[in-house]
């Protein structure tokens, strides 16, 4: 018995090396798995998004210079679609979440892109991991629930037989499908962006794959973007008759 | 590769987390700081159009007084030209009037002297004619009779 559980570790052991993507699953507690590359990645964006946005504020100034000035620039374009879609009360009340959303799912698509340096250690995008896509997407749809009873009061509710109850059943798929494919998207363009660029490097390790790497760079700004606009529309129901 | 998991519900806490850092220390002052310039640009933009109404207003002002002055400058030239025109009237007309005084004046005295001489010449002829005719009857004239008819005699043929 004890060798065939042995044997059962090993032949995962091996399929997980012919794998591509490497997730370090860590059984954490029994039946518990934290895929900790995953985590690892998170928590480097993490900190990197908290020191560039301390950073630019710390000193914030009038006129705005160097980091101020970029990630002013961030702010402002984020500012700009949710003020198009939520209005300025929208934004005042929940565009914070808007930035930080887009600058945490484009730095994550971007961190997959650095060039692997030093050996064992691997540069992946957090959001390579469909755990984190899903994460992202159920967030961002729980949310609606919470800013939209918050918001409307229980009326928030109504949206679902409008025009006509008749429409409940579309409403529910709605609910059901929108996170699912928004994290599925995102999971899907991030994840091929990489494994494609791992082969390259292994058919053509010069010059060819950088070819790549730019492209996956706007790949992963066209990403970010789409998952925030996505979600920004998503909240347009409780802004709507504001 | 698709394996759904703990990592899922770690990565929304890591998240959220992130969400209310960000919001709570970093993106706030960002956030004032880009409302204080936006409220400031609006008031400096306010200001220089106030600034730029003022210079108008105050252009126009110029202008207006600059007009008024140039008026009054050619009103006191005209009235000036009309008083020296009328100092030299007056002037050309006083002339005049003592120009005709003194040649009247001097008429008046070339007649008296003329007068006084005619009458001097006269009485210088009565008296030539009295002696020359007392000679020549050889009484001698000196009666006043005698002298008004000289007179008339003189005076008829003076007239001539």
């Amino acid at each position: 018995m004890g060798n065939e559980a042995a044997a059962a570790v090993a032949a995962a052991e091996a399929e997980r090396a012919k794998e591509l993507i490497h997730y370090l699953a860590w059984d954490v507690a029994p039946g518990v798995t934290i895929h900790m590359q995953t985590m690892l990645m998170t928590w480097i964006v993490m900190i990197l998004l908290i020191l560039l946005f301390v950073f630019a504020s710390r000193n914030a100034k009038l006129i705005p210079s160097g980091l101020q000035n970029v990630m002013e620039f961030f702010v402002e374009f984020i500012e700009g679609l949710v003020t198009g879609s939520l209005g300025v009360k929208g934004w005042k009340a929940i565009g914070s979440f808007f930035v930080s959303l887009f600058m945490f799912i484009l730095v994550s698509n971007e961190l997959g892109m650095l060039p692997n340096v030093v050996h064992g250690f691997h540069w992946t995008s957090p959001t390579n991991d469909i755990n984190t896509c899903f994460a992202l997407s159920l967030t961002v749809a729980i949310g609606v629930y919470f800013v939209g009873v918050a918001t409307n009061g229980m009326g928030f509710f109504k949206h679902f037989i409008s025009p006509s109850p008749a429409f409940l059943p579309l409403h529910l798929l709605d609910e059901l499908t929108k996170p699912l494919t928004m994290a599925l998207r995102l999971f899907g363009n991030i994840l091929a962006g990489e494994i494609l660029l791992i082969i390259l490097y292994q058919l053509a390790p010069w010059i060819v794959p950088e070819f790549w790497v730019m492209f996956s760079l706007f790949i992963g700004f066209l990403q970010a973007f789409i998952f925030t606009m996505l979600s920004i529309c998503s909240y347009e129901k409780i802004y709507a008759h504001h | 590769m698709v394996n759904i998991n703990a990592t899922l519900i770690a990565q929304a806490i890591n998240f959220l987390f992130l969400v209310f850092v960000l919001a709570k220390f970093a993106y706030k002052p960002l956030a004032k700081m880009m409302e204080d310039r936006k409220n400031k640009i609006a008031s400096d933009l306010e200001a220089a159009e106030k600034a730029r109404t003022d210079a108008e207003a105050i252009q126009k002002e110029c202008a207006d007084k600059l007009a008024a002055a140039r008026q009054e400058a050619a009103a006191i030239i005209e009235e000036a030209t009309k008083a020296a025109q009328a100092a030299k009237d007056k002037a050309v007309a006083d002339t005049k009037a003592e120009q005709e005084r003194i040649i009247a004046d001097a008429k008046a005295a070339i007649a008296s002297d003329k007068k006084a001489a005619m009458d001097d010449v006269r009485a210088q002829v009565v008296d030539l004619a009295m002696a020359a005719a007392g000679k020549i009857i050889g009484q001698k004239l000196g009666t006043d009779e005698d002298k008004k008819l000289a007179g008339e005699i003189v005076d008829s043929v003076m007239s001539k």
